[in-house]
């Protein structure tokens, strides 16, 4: 049946030595050469083999080549074609799907006579297949290594072939010794021969052997060609339970076993491949059993009970292996072939606490990984702040999403509502650096924008102007005075930014705020010290830096500049302050160093946007809007100045938190609304593959030209609802609880008017019902009185802290009045739209009653404060999408659009 | 992914023109069992398990009926009873009647494939009925043979022979055995038993081998099985929900072999190659979740898919999330941590925060870029962890993961909860 091969064995056998598995003379066809994992790991074997692989099939891609470091490997349709070619082989590797790899084995069994050696490294094949290529590779006499393995590989020839044993440096793992591997696993098979090496053992041969249940070369064999290998003084073998291979192995040299999966024997059910399950009398039980009969053990290896014999030794974890190794060497007057090159114990190459106290066993400190790692981790630690992958974020965001249960949107995790706590100037970073921050951090906010804001004499001021004379929207009009605000104007603030993270980083300052750090290393940098610089006294430089001293901010940046012995540019002191601002996230990598790059710029174009809503009188050489320039910089909230700028006049304490309120829950809706569709749309357009194309300031025109009358959000219908309720009210004061008005009898009026309304509709046979602004949601209905959650919070919050809202009150005095009359059959929610609308009227409505204001003044404020909100959500839907988008991955395929006619 | 029983056996059988027992399923009527118990004299009553459950008989669950009040006083007593073989545990859902077969011999027959021969080897006596192991050695064939060739005639009548086989048995079996070769190697099997084969004698004495009980097992990695159309629900008891969600996964590229070792874990080890697997599962005992094999160099979506999947299913619960492999050959660490990072993110993204201590140990190309993600997605999210390349023990990490646990048992986890802000959820 079966050719006579070497040894006495009752099938095949053809490699009588180890030296002779893997050698320079080989020649190798590899089977799929441009498969996936092939065309990967053949190059790297084929270099360190110095150039064994003579071709390569891949049917149908005949003429294609592998490039390799040591010339293109030609690929042919099949292994016919190639030997036409007049290349030879000896050895047949095959990567071929499971499906495929038995035809691949008669094909090169077939085609070449010269064929000695097959490699299988395909997994998964069936054992049909597996008990066919057996007896094939019996028929015609061929050794057949796998499958399911990672071929072999011989430290002293410096040959591999098939898989990829030691990896993509097999030079790093495999120095010549004196030891045989033989391993059914082939991830293990590289990490024993690098656990011998730390202990001071190199190898000879190493083979993976797979461990299906047909292993085509395996233990007995091994033995046999281990014993008529002069090179191998022993060998280490490590094996998984299943399969009879090990008992019928005849070892004539050392050898340390190492068997595991005992655990196996407590499943309850046939797991892994082979299924080997307790209770067969080949688990790992009884090879380890097996193993302790050949050595003369009665017990397992460890280094605390060292049971070993001068036959072997019998451990059952890996790392034991070097110690039992040495121990039986020793036991046959053998050392180690090398200085041993390192220790096995912890060194954990990364790690960190994040400021919790760990027990001491668990507190390792971070260890130097040895050449080449080493430099690889210096060159990471060198890279600052986060790296995001990129991926098509149509539909997309990492910056905001909505919970669908309680409609409530969350910016970086912050929910609107939570936000709507915050004053606007903590809004500014949570949107670009995913944190709200501190009262230092709201300071340093308020200095930035509020060198921003003042655009007196600016070309911004009057496109502005002119595009709000033209009649234009708030939108159109803040677009005008933004389009100005081009890359330019923040290109050299940017680069100051990108040389402190620099030098900082470099410095090893961590805390952006310790102010009182050694900053030696920083100040030699001249260069650095050459952009922050300003020939002339910069009067906007010192009067930011006035600012700051006078709110008292810390900065460690700030500082460096004060250090200068010239003058500092304004650019310099708005890059110090964002750098503070950013320094945290971007040490902690929430961040990127591309967004922090980005921050003066976005600081110049928020300023503006609030800047520009203001009427053009309102900014004068020595102040904006009635705060003089010390002012600005020095005290003022940047809420407080951006109520002033769209209302033109100061708030009570109330009015500016239901304008901070207002502007938290407008922030986000979540990347499907328009708004953030355009802004995202506008970074998509430019490229955010490279970055330093994409206009900001286009961005923010993206989101502005994406908003308009029709946006629900901006609560105008609301608010012209409310006004005709209230018109003739006589209402004074709407935060005055005693405010004199019957809600009730308003409320019954409109319910009246609505429901004759309805019923005429529907006698009508219309559909098409006029909704009440304000009142219903499609999620929160159909129970018998229904909240929206965003509602309750709001009217939580302010009855907490005592405040007053008589447009809030009808609102829900009004659907309970809905329900009594009839006219719905449940009680409707009353929804964010009127909350906004009630919070809106109220800030605007003693102005526009004592006729300060007109219906459309009223309107552009009600549209502006939506404007401010969305601005800074789109921001954060911008830098998210500049960091993280593709090249035009906002676009629909056009399989997915229709045409209407 | 076996079958024991003659439900099914007897479908499958027919694909080989094999003759078995008459057979009715639970839902038989009354009727059909009272004929069937007078056309055979005498029915036998078996529980109907899922898989492969072997030893029955010994284990008194096997009911014989000769009038049909026993026989459905046997029907009830087996439709759910429970049945404990070595670790395993099953429940019986319905009974099969079986009409008895009058024989004076009964034969055991099995084809598997032999490690010690590395072939499709057939066992075969004519002294069968009972295990095989309480048989003497010289009573039992073991014979491999040629698969290009498959299971000869010549075969069986030379076992047949050896074992001294009573000389009516031969020819009939050697017709009819070989057929069960085309059975075995054509329909994905890895194991095909029958015992026993009762040799049923006709009116003029002519024996006819009649199967009497069917053990198989298919190969998963074979598609030949799917041409017999077996219904799903016959392998579905093997699996959870997750480990059936994880193998959808399955492919020839990359592993993504999985399950469950302790539903009440608390380390969730995403684990690579095969021995790194055992070595794990084994040190970490019951601590560990999930028993896994991810290597094989698994591309970016699809590890990423199966790490959803397990953060899905068992985040929540854990305290350690522990990524182990040895110095990988050509998984690209770069992707693979990428993958499992970005799962993280998401998961915490949309799922919220758990409190959580990452421990890794691992080795390979692009080693430091990848263990550089984790880092940046750790330090993002807020959690401790501890990072080791390959030049650290594989069973100290894995110790070290232990003591993890140990102390986000005893506190740790409250310790991380309030750094991120949250509940300690309880773990389970």
């Amino acid at each position: 049946m079966y050719q006579q091969g070497a040894g006495d064995f009752k099938y095949y056998v053809g490699i009588s030595s180890l030296a002779q598995i893997a050698t320079r003379d080989d020649r190798v066809c590899v089977l799929n050469i441009l498969g996936g994992e092939s065309s990967e790991v053949t190059p790297v074997g084929h270099a360190w083999s110095g150039g064994n692989v003579v071709f390569g099939t891949s049917p149908g891609r005949r003429g294609q080549v592998l490039e390799t470091e040591l010339g293109n490997i030609p690929v042919y349709n099949s292994v016919r074609e190639g030997l036409d070619d007049g290349h030879r082989f000896n050895c047949g590797v095959v990567y071929l799907p499971p499906s495929a790899a038995r035809d691949g084995v008669a094909e090169l069994i077939r085609v070449n006579p010269e064929l000695k050696k097959i490699f299988i490294i395909t997994e998964k094949i069936s054992v049909h297949d597996a008990r066919e290529i057996r007896a094939m590779g019996q028929q015609a006499g061929i050794d057949i290594f796998g499958a399911n393995c990672l071929g072999v590989a011989d430290s002293w020839n410096q040959v591999r072939i098939g898989g990829a044993l030691g990896g993509d440096h097999p030079g790093d793992t495999l120095k010549r010794g004196s030891i045989a591997i033989l391993s059914n696993s082939g991830g293990f098979t590289t990490t024993i021969a690098q656990y011998l090496r730390m202990a001071g053992w190199g190898t000879t041969t190493l083979v993976s052997s797979g461990k299906d249940v047909y292993i085509h070369y395996a233990a007995p064999e091994f033995a046999f060609a281990l014993a008529n290998d002069a090179r191998s003084k022993a060998a280490v073998l490590y094996c998984e339970p299943g399969g009879y291979y090990e008992r019928d192995a005849d070892f004539t040299k050392p050898v340390v076993a190492c068997v595991v999966g005992r655990w196996k024997a407590k499943l309850t059910r046939a797991v892994g491949h082979a299924g080997a399950m307790a209770g067969g009398h080949d688990d790992a039980a009884a090879k380890e059993q097996w193993f302790k009969d050949k050595f003369g053990v009665d017990d397992i290896f460890t280094p605390e009970h060292p049971v070993f014999s001068a036959k072997g030794a019998l451990v059952t974890n890996i790392a034991h292996i070097p110690a039992a190794l040495t121990a039986v060497m020793r036991a046959n007057a053998t050392l180690p072939d090398f200085a041993p090159e390192g220790t096995m114990e912890l060194k954990p190459w990364f790690g960190s606490n994040m400021g919790l106290t760990l027990p001491a066993p668990l507190d390792l400190p971070v260890v130097e990984s040895p050449e080449p790692y080493r430099s690889q981790v210096a060159l990471l630690a060198k890279q600052v702040g986060a790296v995001f992958p990129r991926e098509a974020l149509k539909d997309a965001s990492g910056a905001s999403q909505m919970d669908p249960a309680t409609q409530v949107s969350s910016l970086y995790g912050t929910r609107v509502l939570e936000a709507a706590c915050l004053p606007l100037e903590a809004n500014v970073s949570l949107a670009l650096l995913r944190e709200a921050g501190g009262e230092n951090d709201r300071k340093l906010v308020n200095v930035a924008l509020g060198a921003s804001i003042n655009l007196y004499g600016s070309p911004e001021l009057a496109a502005a102007q002119a595009a709000r004379e033209a009649g234009n929207a708030p939108n159109s009009v803040l677009s005008a005075a933004i389009s100005i605000v081009g890359p330019r104007r923040a290109e050299n603030a940017g680069r100051i930014v990108a040389a402190l993270i620099e030098r900082f980083a470099e410095a090893g300052i961590r805390d952006a705020l310790a102010e009182e750090v050694d900053l030696t290393a920083v100040h030699a940098d001249t260069a650095l010290a050459i952009l922050v610089s300003s020939v002339e006294p910069d009067p906007r430089a010192l009067a930011m830096l006035a600012g700051l001293e006078a709110r008292g901010t810390r900065s460690v940046f700030v500082r460096y500049l004060r250090d200068q012995p010239g003058h500092v540019s304004a650019d310099a002191v708005l890059a110090a302050i964002t750098t503070t601002l950013a320094w945290g996230p971007l040490m902690r990598k929430r961040v990127s160093r591309l967004t922090v790059e980005t921050l003066p710029w976005w600081m110049r174009l928020f300023g503006t946007v609030i800047g520009a809503s203001a009427q053009s009188e309102a900014h004068r050489p020595d102040g904006f809007n009635g705060f003089a320039t010390a002012d600005l910089l020095g005290r003022a909230s940047i809420t407080e100045v951006a109520y002033h700028a769209l209302l033109g006049r100061a708030p009570e304490a109330s009015d500016l938190f239901a304008f901070q309120t207002l502007v938290g829950i407008l922030l986000t809706n979540g990347p499907g609304t328009i708004s953030a569709q355009g802004a995202k749309g506008a970074v998509s357009s430019d490229g955010p593959e490279t970055p330093q194309r994409v206009q900001l300031n286009k961005a923010l025109t993206g989101f502005l030209s994406h908003t308009g009358y029709a946006h629900g959000g901006n609560g105008f219908e609301g608010v012209q609802f409310l006004i005709e309720q209230f018109r003739d009210s006589g209402l004074q004061d709407p935060a005055d609880p005693a405010h004199g008005v019957d809600l009730k009898a308003l409320a019954r009026r409109y319910a009246e008017d609505y429901g004759r309304y309805k019923a005429g509709a529907k006698s009508l046979g219309s559909l098409d019902i006029r909704k009440i602004p304000g009142v219903n949601h499609p999620v929160f209905k159909d129970k018998p009185v229904n909240l929206d959650p965003r509602e309750v919070f709001i009217r939580e919050l302010m009855e907490g802290r005592g405040e007053a809202n008589v447009f809030h009150d009808f609102y829900r005095v009004l659907v309970q009045v809905l329900r009594d009359t009839g006219v719905s059959r449940t009680v409707y929610c009353v929804n964010i739209d009127a909350v906004i609308a009630a919070l809106l009227l109220k800030l605007t409505w003693q102005p526009w009653r004592a006729g300060e204001i007109s219906d459309s003044a009223l309107e552009a404020a009600a549209f502006s404060i939506f404007l401010y909100a969305r601005m800074l959500g789109c921001a954060a839907e911008a830098d998210d999408h500049l960091n993280r988008g593709r090249n035009m991955d906002t676009r629909t395929v056009a399989s997915r659009c229709r045409f209407v006619s | 992914m076996q079958i024991t029983g003659m439900l099914h056996g007897s479908r499958l059988l027919q694909f080989a023109d094999f003759p078995t027992a008459e057979i009715l399923g639970p839902d038989a009527s009354e009727e059909a069992i009272k004929d069937l118990i007078e056309r055979h004299g005498s029915v036998f009553i078996k529980p109907l398990f899922k898989g492969g459950v072997g030893k029955k008989g010994k284990a008194g669950l096997i009911g014989r009926a000769k009038d049909l009040k026993t026989a459905l006083a046997e029907k009830e007593r087996l439709y759910f009873v429970e049945h404990r073989h070595g670790n395993q545990v099953a429940k019986a859902n319905g009974v099969t009647f079986e009409g008895a077969v009058p024989a004076e011999h009964e034969v055991y027959f099995s084809i598997t494939d032999s490690t010690e021969f590395r072939a499709p080897t057939m066992t075969l006596t004519h002294m069968g009925g009972v295990d095989i192991e309480e048989l003497d050695k010289a009573q039992i064939a073991r014979i491999p043979f040629d698969p290009l060739t498959g299971l000869k005639a010549f075969v069986v009548a030379n076992a047949l022979a050896d074992i001294g086989a009573p000389k009516q048995v031969i020819s009939p079996l050697v017709q009819h055995l070989p057929r069960l070769w085309e059975l075995y190697h054509d329909f994905g099997m890895n194991t095909l038993e029958l015992n026993p084969i009762r040799m049923r004698p006709d009116r003029r004495g002519r024996l006819t081998p009649v199967a009497c009980d069917f053990k198989c097992g298919f190969d998963r990695d074979d598609p030949r099985w799917h041409r017999l159309n077996l219904p799903a629900h016959l392998f579905a008891a093997d699996y959870s929900d997750f480990e059936q969600e994880i193998n959808q996964l399955r492919t020839h590229q990359g592993q993504s072999d999985v399950y469950v070792i302790n539903d009440q874990g608390t380390i969730l080890a995403p684990t690579f190659g095969g021995g790194a697997n055992s070595l794990v599962t084994e040190m970490l005992g019951d601590d560990a979740i999930i028993s896994s094999d991810f290597g094989g160099n698994p591309p970016y979506e699809k590890m990423k898919s199966v790490a959803s999947i397990c953060f899905k299913h068992w985040l929540r619960q854990s305290n350690v999330l522990f990524i182990i492999g040895g110095k990988s050959n050509n998984t690209d660490i770069f992707e693979t941590f990428r993958a499992m990072a970005d799962a993280l993110r998401e998961h915490f993204g949309t799922h919220g925060p758990t409190p959580l201590y990452v421990v890794v140990g691992r080795g390979g190309p692009n080693l430091v870029r990848g263990m550089g993600v984790l880092r940046d997605t750790c330090e993002a999210l807020g959690l401790p962890y501890r990072l080791f390349g390959f030049d650290s023990a594989m069973s100290e990490v894995v110790d070290y993961a232990r003591e993890v646990n140990e102390w986000m048992k005893a506190g740790g986890r409250e310790a991380v909860a309030a750094r991120l802000r949250i509940a300690p959820t309880a773990t389970v």
